[in-house]
């Protein structure tokens, strides 16, 4: 007896040990350096004729597999703009070359808060940008605020990262997720849906899209018949599936991230349980991961959010457009390009765009520059256009859309209104 | 405010009105059961190796991940059934266990403090093997298509539930039966047995110890992927970060059953499959917290586990 119980506190003790060390470690970084620069905040001036942008990903873990085309994006940005001899950057009147500090943070919370504090106080970097999604970005949302370093913000876009109190935050690549269902919530006032089911994950990102959407949808006097959330690391929805079943809904949303999404439709797929209407979010965005799991025929019918590759803006006026960004996306990475390495590449944009505007490298000023030019471009991504007091993106909205097969063995998008 | 909370979860969950709701509750109690035998199986490896070798095996989940891609691996590319493929994988990871623990376990066992230095060494097998896996699969979840294994629903109480549940379930029992005849009717099974009994005493007695632990060790990781063959058909999606998440699983569900007590994990299985079902149905945001809750209750409870009167302890 006594032994169990020195082995349970060791196992105890050591685990909770060990994943803290774990967490504290970090492994692998891109063209890493230390730079110097003035205390505190990032640097005013740049160190060495370039300009140090800091940057977390994700290698392992449940975001990797966004995190890595995001982080892929911002490298090709990278690499074009030093090809093309640097940024032109206003404040110093001449072009500097862009140095990419880059930490692996496992997707561990604990590990990206040292170093999303490494890079401001360390690194010393100019400019800070997080890694992907509302989770990894919530711990930098107040580390920045704190040292008065703007975060460009790619793809955390949960709500309560936008406030009128924080002027240090920059939302790249996405509009806010309490904005995102305004098209959802538009597509089921029009199409008579009276009894939804929805079912999220329980993190800013998803839970803020509830939220949104049941205002709205009480607002048109639609009362959901399942509204329920559970923890991000479900990975077995069969029986959340039959319980929803058994409310005979007439269209089911599931918000989640894509390995919430995967699991959904695959005990959707061994129940055999089909919905009337089906919602997810990711299909729309990293049609790839799906196809690889799932047949055609499975994923033609469902509803989602579109986001370049298919949809294609016309007028983009800064950056590349979508089809050179994917022919030079493929010869760099050998990778297909989706959403997420568009919205790394649309962040590269974004901060190349502040530097050039901004007539100093403040972070204030920097702040500054984004207003003046919201509005005025059209990036691959959308047109780009943020809220001057919250940062938040008001532009690059999601609209609806049904996949369908594209009758070359791929997916298409049919855009709803 | 909190208890607001409370009572919006259950009004939406139907949990207040659960007797209306019967058809739901039959269905969450026995996919609770068939959930909690495929968890029986899960625990059975880790608790088989720490019975006979008082060790931890951290790195658990990460041979069930392992399993799991063999699996995978084995009908995507090659088309074998996976059925087949668990045959196969069983065999393999006891021939890869034997040389492991002859390189691990004996050093192990000779230090001061096993127990703590076990603890330490597998997990860093763990993150080592989980890197290795990263580096090899990918970081993206992978499925097998759940109608390989039966394209028609079975019906149970005027309920149906898919067909690879019952396949998951057969397979979990027949390797319940394995480690019963194993361990009470072969002659090797009843040394093991001595060995988790007194390790000093069975080695005065004459019994190949290291030779019996060996196969123990080979077994325990057998079970794990065995366990991690049938997880794709019960967990959804794998990758090869998903092991720790399962070590932990494992480990409340024998802390549940009791430490070193096989029949105990199939109970620990089973309380953990049903626990975690209800709470899927009625409360489901609260679900992920079921196996630390069961584990804090148990321990606070009747901290030698379920069945803790009849354990051997280390």
């Amino acid at each position: 007896m006594k032994k169990l119980k020195k082995t349970l506190v060791a196992t105890t003790a050591v685990a909770t040990t060990l994943a803290l060390i774990a967490g504290c470690g970090t492994s692998g970084s891109s063209n890493t350096s230390n730079t110097s620069g003035p205390s505190g905040t990032g640097s005013a001036t740049p160190a060495s004729n370039e300009i140090t942008v800091g940057t977390l990903y994700a290698s392992s873990g449940a975001y990797a597999t966004s995190s890595m085309p995001e982080y892929a994006g911002l490298k090709l940005w990278v690499d074009q703009v030093n090809a093309a001899g640097g940024v032109q950057v206003k404040a110093t009147g001449k072009k500097e070359k862009i140095k990419l500090i880059a930490y692996n943070d496992q997707s561990s919370v604990s590990t990206a808060t040292n170093l999303y504090n490494q890079l401001i106080t360390q690194n010393k970097v100019n400019i800070l940008v997080s890694d992907f999604g509302s989770v990894l970005t919530s711990v930098a949302v107040p580390i920045a605020q704190e040292n008065k370093m703007l975060l460009f913000d790619p793809t955390g876009s949960g709500a309560t990262f936008f406030t009128p109190n924080n002027p240090y935050i920059v939302l790249t690549a996405l509009p806010t997720s309490q904005i995102w269902p305004d098209s959802l919530a538009q597509y089921l006032t029009n199409h008579g849906i009276k009894h939804p089911a929805i079912l999220y994950c329980e993190n800013d990102f998803d839970q803020s899209q509830n939220t949104t959407l049941m205002q709205k949808l009480q607002a048109a006097g639609i009362t959901p018949v399942y509204d329920n959330g559970v923890a991000t690391s479900t990975s077995n929805y069969s029986v959340l599936v039959h319980d929803i079943a058994a409310k005979n809904p007439d269209m089911v949303m599931e918000l989640g991230y894509p390995n919430n999404d995967i699991a959904f439709l695959q005990a959707l797929q061994s129940t055999g349980t089909k919905f009337n209407k089906t919602f997810v979010i990711f299909p729309g965005q990293l049609p790839a991961l799906f196809e690889k799991d799932f047949p055609i025929s499975q994923l033609s019918g469902l509803y989602t959010y579109p986001t370049p590759p298919f949809i294609n803006y016309k007028n983009v006026n800064y950056g590349l457009t979508l089809p050179n960004f994917e022919s030079q996306y493929k010869s760099s990475t050998g990778q297909t390009a989706n959403f997420l390495s568009v919205a790394g590449y649309t962040t590269g944009l974004i901060v190349q765009k502040t530097l050039e505007t901004s007539t100093s490298l403040s972070q204030q000023d920097l702040r500054a520059a984004v207003n003046q030019f919201s509005g005025t471009i059209v990036t691959l991504d959308g047109p780009f256009k943020v809220d001057s007091t919250t940062g938040a993106q008001l532009g690059e909205t999601l609209p609806v859309g049904q996949l369908v097969s594209n009758g070359k063995g791929g997916l298409g998008v049919n855009i709803l209104k | 405010m909190h208890l607001l909370f409370i009572r919006k979860q259950l009004e939406n969950s139907g949990l207040l009105r659960m007797g209306a709701d019967r058809p739901v509750l039959l269905y969450t109690l026995v996919s609770g059961i068939l959930f909690g035998i495929f968890f029986g199986l899960m625990g059975l490896g880790l608790n088989f190796i720490f019975g006979v070798m008082k060790i931890v095996n951290l790195a658990h989940g990460d041979f069930v991940m392992l399993g799991a891609f063999g699996v995978y691996l084995g009908q995507t590319i090659w088309g074998v059934n996976p059925i087949i493929s668990l045959l196969i994988e069983f065999v393999v990871f006891i021939l890869i266990g034997i040389p492991i623990y002859y390189a691990l376990v004996p050093r192990l066992l000779k230090s001061r403090d096993p127990e703590m230095l076990s603890l330490i060494l597998f997990f860093g097998f763990s993150q080592t093997i989980e890197a290795l896996a990263t580096m090899a699969f990918g970081n993206n979840p992978e499925t097998i298509d759940a109608t390989l294994l039966g394209k028609y629903p079975f019906h149970l109480f005027g309920q149906s539930f898919q067909f690879a549940w019952l396949v998951v379930v057969l397979v979990s029992v027949a390797a319940m039966v394995f480690m019963y005849v194993y361990l009470y009717h072969t002659r090797i099974g009843i040394a093991t047995r001595a060995v988790m009994g007194s390790r000093e005493e069975a080695q005065s007695s004459g019994i190949h110890v290291h030779r019996v632990s060996a196969l123990a060790f080979g077994i325990g990781l057998g079970l794990a992927a065995v366990a991690g063959g049938m997880s794709p058909f019960m967990l959804g999606g794998i990758f090869p970060t998903m092991g720790v998440d399962l070590t932990a699983m494992s480990f409340a569900i024998i802390v549940i059953g009791s430490l070193g007590n096989p029949l105990g994990t199939i109970l620990g299985g089973l309380v953990y499959g049903i626990s975690l079902m209800l709470m899927q149905t009625y409360l489901p945001s609260w679900s992920s917290m079921v196996p630390y809750l069961l584990l804090i209750i148990i321990l606070l409870v009747r901290p030698s586990g379920l069945l803790g009167r009849r354990v051997r302890h280390a």
